[in-house]
């Protein structure tokens, strides 16, 4: 109990020590404050802009291309992956296919995505879905993949249907591995639905960066990436305690496959 | 060779105090071989460490050769129970045997000569460029003893060396360090929590009490100085000092 | 019994490369179904010729070895810099505790966020977008190198104090190694950070690379170049994932055998 009591100490203390020395850096004339203004100066703005409804809103919006976009990717991978993962020589046939798609940045899709959706929802869906299902897909795959197939024919034999080989035998063998799959996508999705915003310009906190940049008002570009930081931690926390809570009963506790 | 005064241990942390070792006080002669006894959870490892110089004392010294251990000493080896995890995966068997001799800056010439010589002795002369995870169990224990021996160290630790092996691979390693010793002479402190390892190994069995540690006997074993796996076990005198030891464990076991 | 054989190796190989080319080439087939009516999408046969006659070109030169060349040294940067920083604070309990939040928080940021920044700070050149990547690239090399020498084995640490084992040979040969599969973790995932922040620091501002040119092509309506672009990027994710990946099974044959991967 101590123990962790001293290790928040220390962590509060090298918070501390990094706000002190933006405070200081700017203030002592090290770094010219046009480049780097004082954190209280960029806390004050994110707090004003906090009070403001339009940061709300572009939060909004990037929370909801997030959501949408990893929602829809969640349910495609999970379902291509089942199928995948459980229809005999599917696996082997997709193979290269998968290997040849997955590597291939999301951001390459940038020019088609305006070109199709220009600054828009549209957009920052088609790259937060991109880049989002193979993280999932992969994991999903590795758990089907886990499935013990002695179990499998067992159940085969017992007379289950596929359906319910599916809902008792797979899908519980994979759920850890969904989880992490989700985990990974999570954050893969926060950047890029910022990414799109930023880039493209939907609408959303990446946009507002974006404005900012080209309008010289450094504080709130700094304001903005604090934000996003604090936004990219409660997404990290979330998935987290989802998958505490989801897995809460699982009897495999199992180390992470590396991503 | 090694001498252990008054040693005490004590582990400290915020709000707690553990004395793991009250006071200990030992010595092995020059090529003697001292075995360490004691119920589970005594302190056997503690002191070890202790005398190894991997963890600092709190009181009382140990001495190497009349030098005071302050760290590890240059002339010492030690065997560990957990032979999976004390050799260097990502190396073979010659690179393992052969890392301690490179940082003692042994020229390269007698460096081959010292690690082909240590793992013919311990009968691996042929898995040298094996990785040790390729290796059983008492393979991998060999390899370790076959660094520690070819380290040509004046004082050899053993820690459980044994105890995660079967029986059979146990008896043969045991045979083995009794060959090691003799033709090399090396004062060897062993630590074990078999009690007819002991006996059958050692000159001396020293019986520890559970933490607070204190020495319960120090008890002469006097058996013939030829030892077999056999004949040696089954002598009544064996039986003897056995039977000696286990009482006396079990008496420092009922005292707590 | 050879002629047996024979023809059964034949026909496993036949199988292989069935499996490997059969949707592949049923997706080309789609493609090339579909690109008739759409004008986003021109047909197979149009890309690959755009492709050949645009980047077999002085943009080779001029756009993708450049681009190339930033993504390396950026990479290289982040690398020798997240590893011997993360050497430094994993090797040390206070430090860890100390700056662990704050790592965290920087690697929570969104790294195409910095590029705007950076260009604040540092302007639109090189120098810039090699900025950009190490500051993408370095924080999950950093954190993966702080958990690989926190994990590092005890009973190995007491093996080198016991054999002198210490300074740089220690170093190299026990806290590199062993941290290794983190640390390549780190660097697998830094590397797909990398590619993007390669792409977005040269659509922001830029005028050359290879993010700059697609992005060009998109804006003058050149479609067939602008999907040929697109290609270029995933064959240069995909040659970079296989080169890595080849890499990776060298360094850590030692890990996989030893079945600590699967444990």
């Amino acid at each position: 109990m101590t123990g962790s009591l001293t290790r928040i100490g220390y962590g509060l203390a090298g918070l501390g020590g990094l706000l002190a020395l933006t405070e200081a850096v700017p203030r002592l004339g090290l770094v010219d404050e046009r480049f780097l203004p004082p954190a209280s100066r960029i806390l004050g703005t994110l707090a004003a802009g906090l009070a403001t409804p339009e940061l709300w809103i572009a939060l909004g919006e990037t929370m909801r291309g997030w959501a949408l976009g990893l929602a829809l990717a969640f349910c495609a991978a999970v379902v291509a992956g089942v199928v995948i993962g459980i229809v005999p020589g599917l696996r082997a046939l997709t193979n290269s296919t998968v290997e040849f798609l997955r590597p291939i940045p999301s951001v390459a899709l940038v020019p088609l995505a305006t070109l199709l959706f220009g600054p828009s929802l549209g957009s920052t869906l088609m790259l937060v879905v991109y880049a989002s299902f193979w993280q999932v897909l992969i994991q999903v795959l590795y758990g089907v993949a886990a499935v013990d197939s002695v179990a499998f024919d067992t159940a085969r034999s017992y007379g289950l249907s596929a359906w319910s080989r599916v809902r008792h035998l797979v899908w519980p063998t994979a759920l850890p591995y969904v989880m992490t799959g989700l985990r990974l996508a999570a954050v893969v999705a926060f950047i890029l639905a910022v990414t799109a915003e930023l880039v493209i310009g939907s609408p959303g906190l990446g946009a507002e960066i974006q404005v900012a940049q080209s309008s010289g008002a450094v504080p709130t570009v700094y304001a903005l990436i604090v934000l996003a930081g604090l936004v990219g931690i409660g997404v990290n926390a979330a998935v987290r305690l989802l998958e505490r809570k989801v897995l809460a009963w699982h009897p495999s506790v199992r180390s992470e496959v590396a991503a | 060779m090694l001498e252990i005064s008054s040693l005490n241990k004590v582990y400290e942390s915020p709000g707690r105090r553990v004395e793991a070792i009250h006071s200990v006080t030992f010595g092995v002669g020059a090529g003697e071989l001292v075995c360490v006894v004691g119920p589970s959870g005594c302190g056997k490892t503690t002191l070890l460490r202790c005398v190894a110089g991997l963890l600092p004392v709190s009181g009382g010294e140990v001495r190497v050769d009349g030098a005071l251990v302050t760290g590890p000493p240059p002339r010492m080896a030690v065997v560990f129970q957990e032979y999976g995890r004390s050799l260097f995966p990502w190396m073979t068997v010659r690179q393992n045997v052969e890392l301690p001799l490179r940082e003692k800056k042994v020229p390269a010439g007698r460096r081959r000569e010292l690690v082909a010589g240590s793992l013919e002795a311990v009968g691996l002369g042929d898995a040298a460029d094996a990785h040790p995870w390729q290796l059983s169990g008492g393979m991998q224990q060999r390899v370790a003893i076959a660094r520690a021996v070819a380290y040509e160290p004046q004082v050899l630790l053993m820690d459980e060396p044994f105890a995660a092996v079967d029986a059979q691979t146990r008896a043969d390693l045991e045979d083995l360090i009794l060959r090691l010793w003799r033709d090399l002479g090396v004062t060897t402190l062993f630590v074990t929590h078999d009690i007819d390892e002991a006996v059958y190994l050692g000159q001396r069995v020293i019986v520890l009490s559970s933490s607070p540690t204190v020495i319960m006997e120090d008890l002469k074993i006097d058996l013939p100085p030829e030892r077999d796996q056999l004949a040696t076990r089954s002598l009544p005198r064996f039986g003897e000092l056995r039977g000696h030891v286990y009482r006396q464990i079990q008496r420092a076991r009922g005292e707590r | 019994m050879r002629a047996a054989r024979q023809p059964r190796r034949v026909v496993r190989l036949l199988m292989r490369v069935v499996r490997l080319l059969a949707l592949p080439g049923l997706l080309v087939l789609v493609w090339w179904a579909v690109s008739g009516s759409a004008f986003y999408l021109p047909s197979p046969g149009v890309v690959v010729r755009a492709f050949a006659e645009t980047w077999f070109s002085a943009r080779l030169l001029e756009d993708v070895l450049p681009s190339a060349g930033r993504l390396l040294a950026g990479y290289a940067v982040a690398g020798l810099l997240g590893v011997g920083l993360g050497v430094l604070i994993g090797s040390s309990w206070r430090l860890r505790a100390t700056l662990e939040p704050v790592l965290e928080f920087f690697r929570a940021i969104p790294p195409p966020l910095l590029v705007p920044l950076i260009m604040l700070l540092a302007g639109i050149d090189t120098p810039m977008k090699v900025l950009v990547i190490v500051s993408g690239c370095v924080w999950p090399i950093l954190l993966n190198t702080v958990a690989g020498v926190r994990a590092l084995d005890e009973v190995l640490a007491d093996t080198c104090r016991m054999y002198g084992v210490r300074g740089a040979s220690r170093l190299r040969r026990f806290v590199l190694r062993g941290a290794s599969p983190q640390i390549m973790t780190g660097l697998r995932q830094a590397l797909s950070i990398g590619i993007i922040l390669m792409v977005i620091s040269e659509m922001f501002a830029s005028s050359s690379g290879l993010g700059f040119t697609i992005v060009v092509f998109q804006r003058q309506f050149q479609i067939a170049e602008m999907w040929s672009g697109i290609l270029l990027l995933g064959l240069l994710g995909l040659a970079l994932s296989v080169l890595f990946r080849r890499v990776e099974r060298r360094v850590l044959s030692w890990y996989y055998g030893s079945g600590a991967a699967r444990a």
